[in-house]
């Protein structure tokens, strides 16, 4: 890993040699590093062959190109007849490029500051941009990918929901607009026949989802339409590359071979290409969509499947959407029992896969380093000027030769640049470690493949204009001010030493400023974080352990050999020693799971307007409450005696109960959804079921035996570390089927803190760039008054010789920085404000105008703003005023 | 820059050297050339790859060596090139030993004349 990452690194940094000498050799020297690489035994030898070709590598790119440059110039003094006068803009920048490199290594140590602090700016940036990049620009890996749509079904103006079946099927005949539609639904599968059951990503497809997708086989074939069709499915399966490598150890004789899933044999018709992707991420295996194990997955109500299209040439988005909100209301009109309230919604995929909410994320990152590379120019065009006053001299003495002022200009440019160009190379150097830790970081949260993000051609232009625009931001100040240098300049010695001071202070101030802007921003996350930490989830997930497993339907055909299952299973729970609760639930909290479903009220009017209310509907075994203690605020949690032939019950939740029945007591009244009406039994706490941050949901609690389904989770109350108890349960559930796989093992303290993780990770990244702009403001800060207090020793000498006490001398220096420090803070919180507008989506439980947040801001900033002021002020008090009148 | 004097050649850089005596025997490419050099002198001298493709390209221009025709090999890495010694090459090789060889014996002579107790 580490070896692939240096190997990648050196082949990056032989771009630094003269291309000519790249090309003729790169390979030879790559392969020259991976075998010295190779033969290094342990360690410490390798660490020792890093560190040598490290110093080979910065001893030989130099020589390299003053080879070049050396014979080079040896040519144009054989050919050029006159080799001394530029004549074309390439010899002009020729000669400024020259000069440009000798008077910064005049100053190497201006130029290795500069070079870091730029370094530091561009890597943070392109490091963040190949996130950015690979989630929200890069083309997704399909052919022709602008015209892949998502088509998902909406109900009563919700959108993102799953597609009916046999509303697909109406689609496909009836549309003008897509070339091909076709069927998904990723779903686990078990796997049984060999050692020991398991569980495989599986996706069950249509054959034109293969053709959307342009899957290509290594070996065998894709699926026919006949296969796929659930009138004359065939059991045929088709295995990932990965799979195939990791499962079955590249073998090819798995074409043609059985294998059991889900119960049904299933015959190895074709290995997908490597890195086949199947719109969520990778799968395992894909099963034909007749094959969907949900007893009543394919019928018409039913939201079993997921859609993909691609658009006929020409086709767009909307005349897509158009094509097809017109079927779904011929459906509505033929099918009112099923398609009352329902569409379809046509999105471009990368919309459907990347949220708003990451799309504000890694928009707030981007925005958040390029506000340090600002800050980071900044401190660059400052130190430049500091520069450019020492340089006064020196131009002055170029301009009385003749050099035109625009020249001038040109050339200080040219060394910006130049300066810049040096930084984004070093830059792109520590973008590579920095993309890799923070692909590690966020990988996980990403809606993408987190393996394909990289530093690619698209992400290397990047950081190539960034630099080039750095460059000229900070050289734009020094330049202008070096264009205006006049000839009389050069009798004054000291002319110019302040003449930069108001361009400086301007430039502090916007340093301070937008330190201040990031500082509020990522207090804003922090207290939304610590808001979102101490939400109640409704229930006490401490020591209770989760586990999920799904029943093959081929097996557990009829409702009561599933609810036999379940009963044995939860008794075989319980008898584990230490256990104290268990139960079954559909989906537990904070899992991801649940669905939710449009609902009515006896004697009230059903609402179909669009954005009416639906209720999240949980199947639960007796005891699921008591299991995961949350309290019963009113009649009972659901019995063992609530059966199938019973009559049908439902425990609610507080806020249904409030606000369905409006004050009046639910016990007894009837809610329908789905298949019938139930009657209202209890009424349970709220909890939070997607996310802690949601607004709560209208809930719903139904007996598992009265609504048995084959996907399940466990919830079991343990004496103690939940996770010790993870083979004993998986043991219990194996007494009752040695044959069931169950996966997904977590304590709900990881669930509740994976809740938080994507607000935590923001939170911490927005932190850190803003202690970084912080320090650099402050080295700003620090550089600025330390030079003008040098510039100014003559003076303050005189102050002291004339009787200026130490405190006073202090008082002023630190006043001047204070001042500016105030006009800083004003201006930083009011670009605070629009920033915290900007990103009020990702806040939680605090304002947009935060005083507390603001305040702290304020704090931490002046106090650090301030001890940057204090250390050069107490410099100057100890002004010996003898030697600062002794300087003239 | 080729000269076809061997003499204009000299005094050659150490790692030109090297590289002349490690192909005295054959063919071979840039890592293999590294080892043999780190074998001769037990370690003590180290070739970074940098270091030892500038000094071949330089020895290619100046036609000290050159490309071995390409054949047929049990070990074809692809990306491997083998660079054998020219005429010229080791007739400059020869030139600089000899040089060498009389530099040493001039210092040798040198350092007995000043040897403490026999001045």
């Amino acid at each position: 890993m580490i070896r692939a990452l240096l190997f990648r690194t050196y082949r990056l940094s032989l771009r630094l040699y003269p291309p000519a000498f790249r090309e003729r050799f790169g390979d030879e020297m790559v392969d020259f590093a991976e075998s010295r690489m190779r033969d290094a035994r342990g360690t410490a030898a390798s660490m020792l062959a890093v560190c040598r070709i490290a110093v080979d590598l910065s001893a030989s790119v130099p020589r390299e190109w003053r080879n070049l440059f050396r014979e080079r110039r040896a040519a144009r003094l054989l050919s050029a007849a006159n080799p001394f006068a530029p004549r074309s803009d390439m010899d002009i920048l020729r000669q400024d490029l020259r000069f440009a490199l000798r008077s910064l290594a005049r100053r190497p140590a201006f130029a290795i500051v500069a070079a870091l602090t730029l370094a530091l700016g561009t890597g943070a940036n392109t490091a963040i941009f190949s996130l950015v990049n690979g989630v929200l620009i890069r083309p997704l890996p399909y052919p022709d990918p602008s015209r892949v749509m998502m088509v998902s079904g909406t109900q009563n103006g919700h959108g993102a929901q799953g597609v009916v079946y046999a509303d697909y099927v109406d689609w496909v005949q009836q549309n003008r607009s897509f070339a091909e539609l076709g069927v998904f639904r990723p779903q686990s599968v078990n796997i049984t026949g060999s050692d020991h059951p398991d569980r495989v990503i599986g996706s069950f497809v249509s054959a034109s989802f293969l053709r959307v997708i342009g899957a290509k086989m290594t070996l065998g074939r894709g699926f026919t339409d006949r296969e796929t069709d659930p009138r004359t499915k065939a059991p045929v399966a088709i295995v990932s590359y990965e799979a195939w490598q990791s499962r079955f150890g590249a073998d090819s004789s798995l074409l043609g071979r059985t294998l059991v899933l889900n119960g049904t044999p299933f015959t190895v018709v074709g290995i997908t290409v490597p890195n086949t992707p199947a719109v969520y991420g990778s799968v395992d295996v894909m099963l034909p969509v007749g094959y969907y194990p949900n007893a009543h997955g394919l019928d018409r109500g039913t939201r079993g499947v997921l859609v993909v299209g691609r658009l006929k040439p020409g086709v767009t988005v909307a005349a897509a959407q158009h094509d097809l909100s017109a079927i779904e209301d011929r459906l509505a009109a033929l099918y009112p029992t099923t398609n009352k309230g329902t569409g379809a919604e046509v999105q471009p995929l990368r919309d459907a896969l990347v949220g708003p909410s990451d799309r504000t994320q890694l928009l707030i990152l981007l925005a958040a380093v390029g506000v340090v590379l600002l800050i980071a120019c900044a401190n660059v065009a400052n130190l430049q000027l500091a520069r450019g006053s020492s340089r006064a001299r020196e131009l002055s003495v170029r301009a009385a030769l003749g050099a035109g002022r625009a020249r001038i200009a040109r050339q200080s440019l040219t060394e910006s640049v130049v300066l810049s160009l040096v930084g984004g190379a070093l830059g792109v150097a520590l973008a590579v470690p920095l993309l890799h830790w923070l692909v590690s970081l966020v990988g996980p949260q990403l809606p993408i493949d987190a393996s394909t993000i990289q530093l690619d051609t698209r992400v290397l232009a990047f950081a190539l204009a960034v630099s080039i625009a750095t460059g000229l931001l900070f050289g734009l100040p020094a330049a202008f001010k070096a264009s205006r240098v006049s000839i009389g300049d050069m009798l004054r010695v000291r002319a110019g030493a302040n003449s930069h001071a108001r361009t400086r202070n301007i430039l502090l101030v916007v340093q301070l400023a937008l330190s201040m802007t990031l500082l509020a921003s990522a207090g804003l996350l922090v207290r939304s974080l610590i808001a979102l930490q101490r939400v109640d989830p409704g229930f006490d997930g401490d020591d209770v352990l989760t586990a999920q497993f799904r029943l093959p339907a081929s097996k557990y055909d009829s409702p009561d050999k599933i609810t036999a299952m379940f009963d044995q299973t939860i008794a075989a729970i319980r008898s584990v020693p230490g256990v104290q609760a268990a139960a079954l639930v559909r989906a537990s909290p904070l899992s991801g799971n649940g669905e939710q479903y449009p609902f009515s009220i006896d004697g009230q009017a059903a609402d179909t307007s669009a954005g009416a209310p639906s209720m999240l509907i949980n199947s639960v075994t007796p005891q699921y409450f008591a299991t995961m203690r949350i309290p019963i605020l009113a009649g009972r949690d659901v019995a063992p005696s609530d059966r199938a032939g019973a009559l049908p019950v439902i425990v609610i939740n507080e806020l249904a109960a409030k606000q369905l029945w409006h004050g009046e007591s639910p016990i007894g009244k009837r809610v329908q959804f789905g298949e019938g009406w139930w009657t209202v039994i209890g009424v349970a706490a709220d909890t939070r079921h997607f996310t802690l941050g949601e607004k709560p949901l209208l809930q719903g609690y139904v007996p598992h035996a009265q609504r048995p389904q084959v996907f399940t989770s466990v919830v079991v109350r343990t004496n103690g570390d939940p996770l010790r108890y993870v083979n004993a349960v998986r043991q219990a559930i194996w007494s009752v089927d040695r044959d069931q796989p169950v996966w997904r093992f977590r304590s709900m303290e990881q669930d509740m803190s994976a809740a938080v993780t994507a607000p935590k990770t923001l939170m911490w990244l927005a932190s850190l760039f803003a202690f970084v702009a912080l320090a650099v403001a402050a080295v700003g800060v620090y550089g600025v008054l330390s030079y003008t207090i040098s510039q100014r020793t003559h003076e303050i000498g005189v102050r002291i010789a004339l009787g200026a006490d130490a405190r006073r001398v202090r008082a002023m220096v630190v006043g001047e920085g204070a001042r500016l420090i105030a006009i800083s803070l004003a201006l930083g919180a009011g670009v605070a404000f629009a920033a915290a507008r900007l990103m009020r989506s990702q806040l939680f439980g605090v304002g947009t105008t935060d005083a507390v947040t603001l305040l702290a801001a304020v704090a931490v900033l002046s106090g650090v703003a301030l001890l940057a002021c204090y250390l050069p002020a107490r410099r100057a008090s100890r002004v010996d005023p003898m030697v600062a009148l002794r300087m003239e | 820059m080729a000269h076809d004097d061997p003499r204009a050649h000299l005094p050659l850089t150490p790692i030109v050297l090297h590289i002349l005596i490690a192909l005295g025997d054959g063919e071979r490419h840039g890592y293999a050339i590294a080892q043999e050099i780190e074998m001769e002198f037990y370690g003590a001298i180290r070739v970074g790859p940098g270091t030892m493709y500038g000094s071949i390209q330089r020895m290619l221009g100046a036609k000290l060596i050159e490309e071995a025709h390409p054949r047929k090999r049990d070990d074809a890495d692809a990306r491997r090139r083998y660079y054998r010694a020219t005429a010229l090459g080791n007739k400059v090789k020869q030139l600089e030993l000899e040089r060498l060889e009389t530099l040493l014996r001039y210092a040798n002579v040198r350092r007995a004349a000043h040897r403490p107790g026999i001045a």
